[in-house]
């Protein structure tokens, strides 16, 4: 019987090309969209799953209040652990890991500049970074070994056994390689290539036991049935308890596995996250799949007429409606399987640029039982999504209607296929309206001022001799008139490293808990960034060295702290006293999509971490990289050379919109071209039953243009409802993404407007290509048929 | 074999109110052959079609075989026909994507034949009905006197009790319409029963009796000699 349901499939496909084309390519087009996004989902949802202690890792939290608002952030004190240890009996381990830094690795002749992290040695017991070399319970003992991964092994030592040989750690001490680790899966928190031991740290002095010190990540492992929350209970005190300084802060456990979906706080409780993406995601892969099988949907049931016979004939020789549905699902099924097979395909051809696009390292696993298994039901859930409404409808017919040859379907959209139309457009239209949405929102904030100038401007940071030399450096830069004006930093203009509320100031308001931003530049910032000073001066040692003490505010710093005439004002900070000299506009520090905060910038007694350089943008770009080439080479031998323009990197900011407005215009594409095609069908389908008709009024003297509205009004009007029910619905989810952003744009009427255009004017195309088609056919041909 | 008693069908449209069949009464015994007749719109083909368990009548009896179907559900009358019943059309009716084993094949497949069996009685039925070489054509490829006798070789693969023929030669020239006629007779003699309905005094020649139908009554009943 199967066998005779696939062969009647089969010959039907072949017998009606034309529809088989739309079905399977709409079809192949949703089902890939609808696995790439999975295999997305599948990948966010796994971050961090793989360990295999993942349900009793936790990580330290704290919770406190500033600037009004209670939030929540996981650096610790390095003596929490400790802490940690005497009084949670429920712990089994603890391990610290410092942040990922950036270390020059050298082996012999060959140096690499690589991300590593400083970890206790409990480290890759608590996770599960298993080594294909050495002992995970020995391998961090001393203070003086390292763990490498095997990409880096294969880096430093070729195919060489990495074990036991010397790596040189920033031009200074030498480790140990005492084991290698398996690469790191793409959807782990952590990125490292290597591992040193926290023993190492102490060695060198950086283990204080300081509770203010909040610089590193605790996780904690709990022992096997210990109560989560008897630990928690006591991990709320830990804060009052040994930091005097903060008695109203809390600390809390937060479980890893909920870390990259759900760690974002408000008010000090979870507030979703990434979990959001993956949810809107994931209803969008299913729209898009469902508009596939709308496509098939319509189509076979516009086309039952054809079918009708068969139906009939059938249910004369003894079949039951079971029979006919098991056959009629069996076939979409059939659909679905040549159709999901050809998105394997397009599958494999997007990856890489669905890859880059959310920069992942996505693959498709095709060795895994899986991963058939999960395709398998996939084409089947498809299959039976798109056939369920065909089946249930063709299986009903009577045969005594259909086979007297009485049986003719009305000629207009019946109301089943209406609402699936609506459906498709409406989603569409949403698709657009976001897309146009997300895309002025990207435009406004790339639009706003920045406040300082990014043209040729750029950093290196001060790493390994830079510090030590920084002067000969930047004498060197200026003589050769390689840049107009150098400044050293406490970090890149485009990122903020440093805020406090501990400022103090003459008139401030006692408990004021103000957060400013902190900045420390060495002298000219004004002139290296192209700041805008509205009182007072830039720094200048050369005429006045007392300038090394000096303080810049921005306009809102100023305002923040209450002074009527700015200079001269003295602000206390880290047990210093600086006096303002100036008062520049604000820039924007942090995210363009957010108003500007309250920034401090202190002198050449802060600490520094990169040399900034406005270079002569006389002398060309290529000229300028390989003059400072050269001058950085000759004071930092041992350290790769690595400038970053300010402008490319301001440019990352909106990294995350530009993604966001790209997937959504890619989206909108894919749903406007699959509902299109079906559109395409269902007109080819109408204006074939509607020929003798058109045959008719032409005769009468009907226009080709009114017969082209004729046949193409009823469409439209679907489309004008789909907006209709649209325009609400975005406008409801716009409104609430804008929501997000304190810099947003306006969300105008005509946006709204210009997007039902255009899904009309695409409509009417696809539409009217058909009904012109038949409209300017000579009727004798159509008079004469039948 | 059949015997329907006071049997009403009236269709109903928004407007009009439609008498399909009034009352209609009459018997047919195991192993005869009868033809209805009577002009266009007097009920015949609603009379075939609740007599095949393709409708069912708003009132009166329909015994068959002894038990009364009129109240059966669909499940049940495709249940009943698909072991008893066998039919021919004036179009024929073939499933045009099969091919002409596959369209004869058909009602065994639903009936639960296994696959060996079928072939064997698949040959043996078209051998029977000369199509045999046509085996593998498709239903466009045939002339409409071999479509028909590939229907026929349809209706009867399954060894029906009774078979309705619904102006089984309307489509056909008169010597093709004349083989089919002769295929049924012989089938009426090997102990099918068979009820044809039929324009055609020629045809209606063939048979034992012949209903005449006017207004869904039957008028007048005639013994063929």
């Amino acid at each position: 019987m199967l066998l005779n349901y696939f062969k009647i499939a089969f010959r039907n496909l072949l017998k009606s090309k034309g529809f088989s084309v739309i079905n399977i390519t709409g079809l192949s087009i949703g089902m890939a969209s609808a696995i790439l996004i999975i295999l997305w989902i599948n990948h966010e949802v796994q971050y961090d799953q793989f360990h295999e202690k993942k349900d009793r890792i936790y990580e330290a939290w704290n919770r406190s209040t500033f600037s009004n608002k209670l939030q929540s952030w996981n650096t610790t004190p390095k003596i929490l652990a400790k802490a940690m240890q005497q009084d949670l009996p429920e712990v089994e381990k603890t391990a610290r890991v410092n942040w990922q830094d950036n270390y020059l690795l050298t082996v012999g002749e060959k140096s690499v500049a690589i991300d590593g992290n400083v970890v206790d040695s409990t480290f890759l017991d608590v996770f599960s970074f298993p080594l294909s070399k050495g002992n995970v319970a020995t391998a961090l003992q001393d203070p003086h070994s390292m763990v490498i991964t095997e990409k880096l092994a294969r880096n430093l030592f070729g195919d060489e056994n990495p074990m036991g040989k010397i790596v040189k750690l920033n031009n200074s001490e030498n480790f140990t390689v005492t084991g290698v680790a398996k690469d790191l899966p793409d959807n782990s928190r952590f990125k490292f290539e290597f591992l040193i031991p926290w023993a190492y740290q102490r060695t060198i002095g950086n283990d204080d036991e300081n509770w203010g010190n909040n610089s590193t990540r605790t996780y904690v492992l709990l022992k096997q049935n210990a109560s989560f929350d008897a630990a928690q209970q006591k991990m709320k005190g830990m804060r009052k308890k040994y930091d005097p300084s903060e008695p109203e802060g809390e600390m809390f456990l937060y479980p890893i596995s909920r870390w990259r979906l759900y760690s974002s706080f408000e008010n000090g409780v979870e507030s979703g996250g990434l979990i959001e993406f993956v949810r809107i995601f994931c209803s969008i892969a299913f729209f898009i799949l469902l508009i596939a099988c709308i496509n098939f949907m319509n189509l076979s049931t516009a086309r039952s007429e054809k079918r009708a016979k068969e139906v009939g004939i059938r249910k004369v020789v003894g079949a039951q409606k079971g029979n006919l549905i098991a056959q009629f699902l069996g076939e979409s099924v059939l659909i679905a399987l040549i159709a999901g097979l050809l998105s394997l395909m397009i599958v494999q051809l997007s990856l890489p640029a669905f890859n880059n696009l959310t920069r992942k390292h996505l693959i498709v696993d095709y060795s895994s039982m899986s991963f058939w298994l999960a395709f398998l039901s996939f084409v089947i859930l498809t299959g039976v999504i798109a056939g369920s409404y065909p089946a249930f409808y063709l299986s009903s017919f009577r045969p005594t209607s259909v086979l007297k040859g009485t049986f003719r379907k009305i000629r207009a959209l019946v109301t089943p296929r209406k609402v699936l139309v609506v459906v498709q457009f409406s989603f569409a239209i949403i698709l657009i309206m976001s897309t146009i949405v997300v895309r002025k929102q990207l435009k406004h904030a790339q639009d706003r001022q920045t406040g300082y100038e990014k043209d040729n401007l750029g950093y290196h940071f001060l790493t390994g001799d830079l510090e030590k030399n920084y002067l000969l450096v930047k004498q060197e830069l200026l003589a050769s008139g390689i840049a107009s004006s150098v400044s050293k930093t406490s970090a890149p203009l485009t990122e903020g490293w440093s805020d406090s509320w501990g400022f103090e100031w003459a008139g401030k308001a006692p408990g004021d808990k103000t957060d400013f931003d902190r900045f420390c530049v060495d002298e000219s910032l004004a002139k290296t960034a192209g700041l805008q000073l509205v009182k007072g001066r830039d720094f200048d040692l050369q005429q006045f060295p007392t300038d090394s003490l000096a303080i810049l505010l921005n306009e809102s710093a100023a305002k923040a702290m209450g002074f009527k005439d700015p200079i001269g004002q003295l602000i206390r900070d880290n047990g210093k006293e600086w006096h303002v000299v100036g008062v520049f506009r604000d820039f924007i520090l942090h995210s363009p999509f957010y108003p500007t905060r309250p920034m401090v910038v202190e002198g050449a007694k802060g600490w520094f971490n990169v040399i900034h350089m406005k270079l002569n943008g006389n002398n060309g770009m290529a000229a300028n990289l390989k003059n400072m080439e050269q001058i950085f080479k000759k004071y930092n031998p041992a350290y790769p050379f690595d400038f970053k323009f300010v402008d490319e990197e301001y440019a990352n900011k909106f990294e995350d919109e530009k993604r966001i407005a790209t997937l959504s215009g890619l989206f909108a594409a894919l749903t406007i071209f699959i509902s299109c095609l079906g559109l395409f069908g269902l007109a080819t389908y109408m204006t074939s039953t509607r020929v003798k008709e058109i045959g008719v009024r032409k005769v009468l003297g009907a226009s080709v243009g009114s017969i082209t509205s004729l046949l193409s009004k009823d469409f439209i009007k679907l489309v004008a409802v789909s907006f209709v029910i649209a325009a609400p619905i975005a406008w409801y989810a716009m409104s609430k993404w804008l929501d997000d952003y304190p810099y947003r744009t306006a969300l105008e009427w005509w946006l709204f407007a210009i997007a039902g255009l255009l899904a009309l004017m695409i409509a009417l195309v696809t539409v009217s290509f058909q009904a012109i088609k038949a409209a300017i056919a000579n009727p004798v041909h159509s008079l004469r048929s039948e | 074999m059949i015997k329907i008693t006071g049997l009403e069908k009236i269709y109903r449209t928004e407007e009009v109110e439609t008498v399909a069949l009034n009352k209609l009464s009459f018997e047919v015994k195991e192993g005869e052959f009868v033809a209805v007749m009577g002009p266009s719109g007097c009920g015949k083909s609603t009379l075939l079609n609740i007599l095949g368990l393709l409708d069912d009548p708003d009132a009166g009896s329909f015994l068959f075989n002894g038990i009364e179907v009129a109240k059966f559900n669909e499940r049940k009358r495709a249940d009943l026909r698909k072991h008893n019943i066998g039919f021919v059309f004036q179009s024929f009716n073939l499933i045009d994507e099969l091919t002409v084993f596959e369209n004869v094949e058909l009602p065994l497949i639903y009936t639960g034949v296994k696959t060996s069996e079928r072939k064997k009685i698949v040959e043996n039925v078209l051998d029977k009905m000369q199509i045999m070489h046509r085996r593998n054509h498709y239903p466009q490829q045939l002339s409409g006197g071999q479509q028909q006798r590939v229907a026929v070789a349809r209706a009867v693969v399954n060894n029906p009790k009774l078979i309705l023929a619904d102006e089984p030669t309307g489509n056909l020239d008169s010597s093709n319409g004349n083989e089919v006629m002769q295929l049924l007779t012989d089938l009426n003699e090997q102990g099918t029963t068979i009820i044809m309905v039929t324009h055609s005094e020629h045809d209606a020649r063939y048979s034992h009796r012949v209903i005449r139908m006017l207004d869904g009554q039957t008028v007048m009943e005639n013994i063929m000699a």
